[in-house]
């Protein structure tokens, strides 16, 4: 019997079993799910498979005739510099990550250790602010770069970006801080260790897990939030990000759609590669045997 | 070295003091347990020794030297976690090796402190695992291997065996006692469990509501508790206590009528309190095992609603008129006692414990050297 269906063949536990009837619905209801999920997906790969021509025949097909990579090559010819824009993407977006990781490691610990005064105002304040897009700032933080001189800088995609991103990263790291037991610390303090080498030592190897989904959370955050920054405080073709490049494709004419969506492929693909990198560090259950719980 | 003192040391959270004058000898070298029920302030306590706490009044003195404001370190001290907090990261080795890592000691040096501390916790095969991969004793051990690893005059234990299943925690209280011995240095050790306490401790400190209770010996808490608290604390099942009234006081001790029948119970009463007390309600106080079936001293008739039998001991509860506490016998061996059956018992004078009104004991006339083996009839 290869589908283990029957109670007896069964080895989960009872409350994971279903029956025929449920299993059918499950999976049906995962198969439209992600049906709707992946249905723009699907059609934005088809569509960089297909000919120019054959986007726009009537009727459509959704399966391309004679389908090929050619999109994939000509990208690269129609729009010269776009291994620039992932580049600017991917520098963006690191920095970005690096200077939140920098600033967010030691202040969701000290919201999570420490009792001062002010402190669940501070917290109040970050979601408050994480609560405003930064497209509401937009106005404000142009003036502010214009003042300052730094539009069309690398620095004004890069900063405001991390600005946004860094209150909600603090509430996720200091959540899973606080789960540290307390009992560490005292342990390494009796043994004389100090505030900052317990930090080291102690606290920043177990929190690494946590630490790697902030890096990860931030990372894509910095990835899909640049396009906003991009398009109002930058105008040197140089210096685009990717979702602004894509407008290379956008002709004066007509829109080379199957390139453009062969691009946005190509553009995700090292994002991704650095997420499934960053991944393998999640490493579970990494206060396994600290205390007894 | 290795000599604490605590003098009138309080600990208040806010209004709420809940350690409330403790004044307390630790000799060098001395296994002391502070044992009492949760929320007396024992913990509390350990932590001012250790210096986790802050102590709000009074003075905490290690050879003779005040360390209130000291860091841990410098006290002399280590302490053993309940929850072991281990760092979960780090090898048995590195676990152990920690303490000497933060002061920078040289790396030979550390593999041989290291080596010595697991072969006296028979860690030497586990030095290469992470915690996660070992049973509780061992991380037990490997918490204790990081206390001893730095050589402190003084070892605080808060409540460490109380993660372990009952077979464990049995081998490591001799484990403990061993190392006591090992090393010779002075250990404090808290518990709830009275056990623990008994078996390990040279003396005993019982604390109730942040005040000591009592100070002393196994035995001696256990045959002269000087309150009625240590009395039901002290023993397991718990004391049986029953009213009385004082009839007669003499150089024999105090004769007392106890349900219509007069016993001369062996107590010191200083002769100017003697008429004073006559005619007082006193409070008489029977341990489980010191009762038998039959005839003695004093005899009752009790209905038992429950009966345990043990194999080793055959346990009863009764309940007693106008009582809320159970009166609870321990008879030795198997007994064929039936419950909701009437059934005579009795105990010996010689047993009885004596209370006041307030629950001060007079001080039993016995000699604890002769009574190192609890009396069975």
């Amino acid at each position: 019997m290869a589908l283990k269906l029957f109670k007896k063949d069964q080895t989960r536990a009872m409350i994971d079993r279903y029956s025929w009837a449920e299993l059918i619905g499950i999976y049906v209801g995962i198969a439209l799910f992600l049906f709707f999920m992946l249905a723009p997906f699907i059609e934005g790969f088809l569509v960089s498979l297909k000919p120019l021509a054959q986007l726009f025949s009537s009727p459509y097909s959704f399966l391309p005739e004679n389908g090929s990579f050619e999109a994939y090559r000509t990208m690269w010819v129609s729009v010269p510099s776009f291994g620039r824009y992932i580049f600017n993407s991917l520098l963006i977006s690191t920095i970005a990550t690096i200077i939140v990781l920098i600033l967010v490691v030691p202040a969701a610990y000290a919201f999570a250790r420490f009792k001062f005064k002010g402190m669940a105002m501070v917290l109040a304040a970050f979601l408050a602010v994480s609560m405003f897009s930064g497209a509401v700032l937009l106005i404000p933080l142009f003036r502010l770069m214009r003042t300052l001189g730094l539009l069309n800088t690398y620095f004004a995609m890069i900063v405001p970006g991390a600005a946004f991103l860094i209150p909600s990263a603090i509430w996720l790291l200091r959540t899973y801080m606080m789960r540290i037991p307390i009992e560490l610390n005292e342990a390494a303090y009796m043994d004389g260790a100090s505030q900052f080498y317990t930090f080291r030592r102690v606290i920043l190897p177990i929190a690494r897990p946590g630490i790697i989904v902030v890096a990860i959370m931030t990372f894509i955050g910095a990835y899909a939030q640049q396009f906003i920054f991009a398009l109002t405080f930058n105008s040197k073709t140089e210096f685009m990000p990717l979702p602004v490049g894509l407008f290379a494709y956008f002709g004066k004419q007509e829109v080379i759609w199957n390139e453009l969506m062969a691009a946005s492929f190509v553009g995700i693909a090292p994002a991704m590669v650095i997420i499934f990198f960053l991944q393998r560090y999640l490493v579970g259950g990494l206060t396994a045997g600290a205390i007894k719980q | 070295m290795g000599q604490l003192s605590l003098k009138n040391v309080v600990k208040t959270f806010g209004d709420f003091e809940v350690v409330k004058g403790v004044s307390l000898d630790v000799h060098e070298g001395e296994f002391m347990v502070f044992v009492g029920p949760s929320g007396c302030g024992k913990s509390t306590l350990l932590r001012m020794i250790a210096g986790l706490e802050h102590t709000t009044d009074g003075d905490i003195v290690i050879d003779g030297k005040r360390v209130n404001d000291l860091a841990p370190v410098k006290r002399g001290i280590a302490m053993v976690f309940q929850s072991y907090a281990l760092y979960p990261h780090m090898s048995v080795y590195e676990n152990i090796a920690f303490p000497l890592r933060v002061e920078r000691a040289p790396e030979d040096e550390i593999r041989k402190k290291v080596e010595a501390a697991a072969a006296i916790l028979h860690l030497e095969t586990r030095l290469k695992q992470k915690p996660g991969n070992l049973s509780g004793g061992q991380r037990q051990r490997v918490a204790i291997g990081r206390a001893i690893v730095r050589e402190p005059e003084i070892f605080l234990f808060d409540e460490p065996l109380s993660n372990l299943d009952a077979a464990l925690r049995a081998d490591m209280r001799l484990e403990l006692t061993r190392l006591h011995k090992q090393l010779g240095a002075t250990m404090v050790y808290v518990t709830h469990d009275q056990v623990e306490a008994m078996t390990m401790a040279d003396r005993i400190v019982v604390l109730n509501g942040g005040y000591i209770a009592q100070v002393g010996a196994p035995l001696e808490l256990y045959h002269k508790p000087q309150n009625t608290f240590v009395a039901g604390f002290i023993g397991n099942p718990r004391m049986n206590f029953m009213p009385a009234k004082c009839v007669a006081v003499s150089d024999a001790g105090v004769e007392i009528d106890f349900n219509g029948q007069k016993l001369t119970i062996a107590v010191d009463v200083p002769a100017d309190q003697r008429t004073a007390l006559i005619g007082t309600d006193v409070t008489l106080g029977i341990r489980p095992e010191h009762i038998a079936i039959g005839t003695g001293d004093a005899v009752m008739t009790i209905r038992p609603t429950v009966i345990e039998h043990l194999g080793q001991q055959t346990l009863g509860y009764a309940a007693l008129p106008d009582r809320e506490e159970n009166f609870c016998f321990v008879l030795t061996g198997t007994q064929i006692i039936n419950d909701d059956q009437d059934v005579q018992v009795s105990f010996s004078a010689a047993d009885c414990h004596l209370f006041d009104a307030d629950g001060n004991a007079f001080e039993r006339s016995v000699e604890l050297s002769a009574m190192t083996v609890p009396a069975q009839s």
